[in-house]
C-alpha cells in the first residue's frame, strides 16, 4: 500500500547539513518545530533534490481524554500540504491530563474504554488531515493497572477500526520488552502489518535495570534484532534512524545507517 | 458517545500526571518504583530543555541549578498550553524571587549609559 521509501534519517536542525550529506532516501521532521510558510533552507534543498520529508507529530494527544486540538491537526496537515508529503504521523499516547503537560509521550491504558476514545480522537483527526495518518506505538515505562488488551491487539484494533496506517517503532517494541516484558513475536504477529508505513529505529542504554529510549545513544544490536524480525515477516516500506541529542560524527550516524541497510538486505 | 468513557479517562490520566510532576499521590495498581523512575524522566527532560533554553540561568546557579530547578518544577508542574520559554522565564523568575538569582540588568552593553 505505502510506496517503497528506502532508509532515512530524522532531520534536525543541530544535523541539517549532515543530513545533506549522508545518503538518505527520505527524511522526518518533528511537525511542532516546523512552520509551513517558513521551512527551513536545509529542508527545502532536501523536497529540491525530491527527498520526501514526512512531518511527524508528538502533540496531538490522541490518547487523551480531551477532543483533539483542531489548531495542532491544522498545523500538521498544513506542514503536510507544504511538504507534499503522503502521509502524517503521531504517536499512541497521551501528552497532557487534567491542565498538565508531560512533556512527553505518555502510555494510555489498554482498556477497551480508553481504545473507544482513542478511535473517536483518531476519528477526528483523520477528517481534518489531507493525507492519510500513521500512528506509531511508544515506549512506555510503566503499566497501567488494568489492561484488556495486549499492546498488539491494541494497536491493531486501534488502526483498523480508524483506517489508519502503521508506524513500528522497533526501539520503542524492545524498549517495551525489556521493561515491561512485551512479547516481540506475539507483537508482531497481531499487528496489520499490510498496514505499514515506516519503521523508527533508535538508540538507547540501560541505567540501574531500566532500559531508557534515549534517542542520545547507539542503536542496540538488540533493537536491530526486532527490525530482523519485523523483517522476516514484512519486507519494511522504509526505515528511519531518529537520533534527537549528543550528535555523533557523520561517519557514526553514516554506520548507523549501513548497519540497517545490512538487516533489509 | 464518548462522554463517560472521556470523564472517566480524564480523572485517571490526571491523576497519574499530578503523581508523576507534581504533589499528587500515586495511583493505585502502579508500580511506586516505576513511578519514580518515570517521574525522574520527565523532570530531567525538562531540566535539560530549560538549561538548554537559559544557559545564562544554568551557569549562573552552577551546581545549585539542579536542586532548586528540581524544587521548582515540583511545585509547578508545566501547565498544558504553556511553552517551554515561559517554563524557563518563570523559573528564573522563581530563582530571583528565592534570593538565589541576581535580578536581570536592566543596562545592556549595547546601550550607551546616560
Amino acid at each position: 500500500m505505502v510506496e517503497g521509501l528506502g532508509v532515512g534519517i530524522g532531520w534536525r536542525p543541530e544535523i541539517d547539513l549532515t543530513v545533506e550529506r549522508l545518503d538518505v532516501d527520505f527524511v522526518e521532521v518533528v511537525a511542532e518545530n516546523l512552520h509551513a510558510d517558513r521551512l527551513p533552507e536545509s529542508v527545502r534543498v532536501l523536497r529540491g533534490r525530491g527527498v520526501p520529508v514526512l512531518p511527524h507529530a508528538v502533540s496531538l494527544s490522541l490518547g487523551g481524554a480531551d477532543p483533539v486540538d483542531a489548531h495542532r491537526v491544522a498545523h500538521l496537515g498544513a506542514l503536510a500540504e507544504a511538504l507534499d508529503a503522503p502521509f502524517v504521523s503521531d504517536h499512541v499516547c497521551f501528552v497532557r491530563a487534567g491542565g498538565l503537560d508531560s512533556g512527553h509521550l505518555m502510555p494510555v491504558p489498554r482498556t477497551r474504554e480508553a481504545l473507544d476514545v482513542l478511535v473517536a480522537n483518531v476519528k477526528a483527526a483523520r477528517a481534518d488531515l489531507p493525507v492519510p495518518l500513521a500512528l506509531e506505538n511508544v515506549a512506555a515505562l510503566l503499566e497501567w493497572p488494568d489492561a484488556e488488551l495486549s499492546e498488539g491487539r491494541f494497536l491493531a484494533e486501534l488502526v483498523e477500526r480508524t483506517d489508519c496506517l502503521l508506524l513500528v517503532d522497533v526501539a520503542n517494541l524492545y524498549a517495551n520488552a525489556r521493561n515491561l516484558g512485551t512479547d516481540v513475536g506475539r507483537f508482531l504477529d497481531e499487528i496489520p502489518l499490510e498496514r505499514l508505513a515506516y519503521v523508527h529505529v533508535a538508540g538507547g542504554r540501560e541505567h540501574q535495570g531500566v532500559y531508557h529510549d534515549t534517542h542520545a545513544h547507539a542503536v542496540l544490536p538488540e533493537v536491530l534484532d526486532v527490525l530482523r524480525q519485523l523483517k522476516e515477516r514484512v519486507d519494511p516500506p522504509g526505515v528511519l534512524l531518529e537520533r534527537d541529542d549528543d550528535y555523533p560524527s557523520d561517519a557514526e550516524l553514516a554506520g548507523e545507517l549501513a548497519a540497517i541497510r545490512a538487516v533489509l538486505a | 458517545m464518548t462522554r463517560p468513557q472521556r470523564e472517566r479517562l480524564a480523572a485517571r490520566q490526571a491523576e497519574l500526571l499530578r503523581a508523576l510532576l507534581g504533589d499528587g499521590a500515586p495511583p493505585p495498581g502502579f508500580d511506586p518504583e516505576r513511578l519514580r523512575v518515570e517521574a525522574r524522566v520527565l523532570l530531567n527532560k525538562r531540566r535539560g530543555i530549560v538549561a538548554m533554553l537559559r544557559p545564562d540561568v544554568a551557569d549562573a546557579l552552577g551546581e545549585k541549578f539542579r536542586p532548586l530547578f528540581d524544587t521548582y518544577a515540583r511545585a509547578h508542574p508545566r501547565q498544558a498550553g504553556s511553552r517551554y520559554r515561559e517554563d524557563a522565564a518563570a523559573f528564573a523568575e522563581w530563582a530571583v524571587a528565592q534570593g538565589e538569582l541576581a535580578p536581570p540588568r536592566k543596562r545592556r552593553w549595547w546601550r550607551r549609559a546616560t
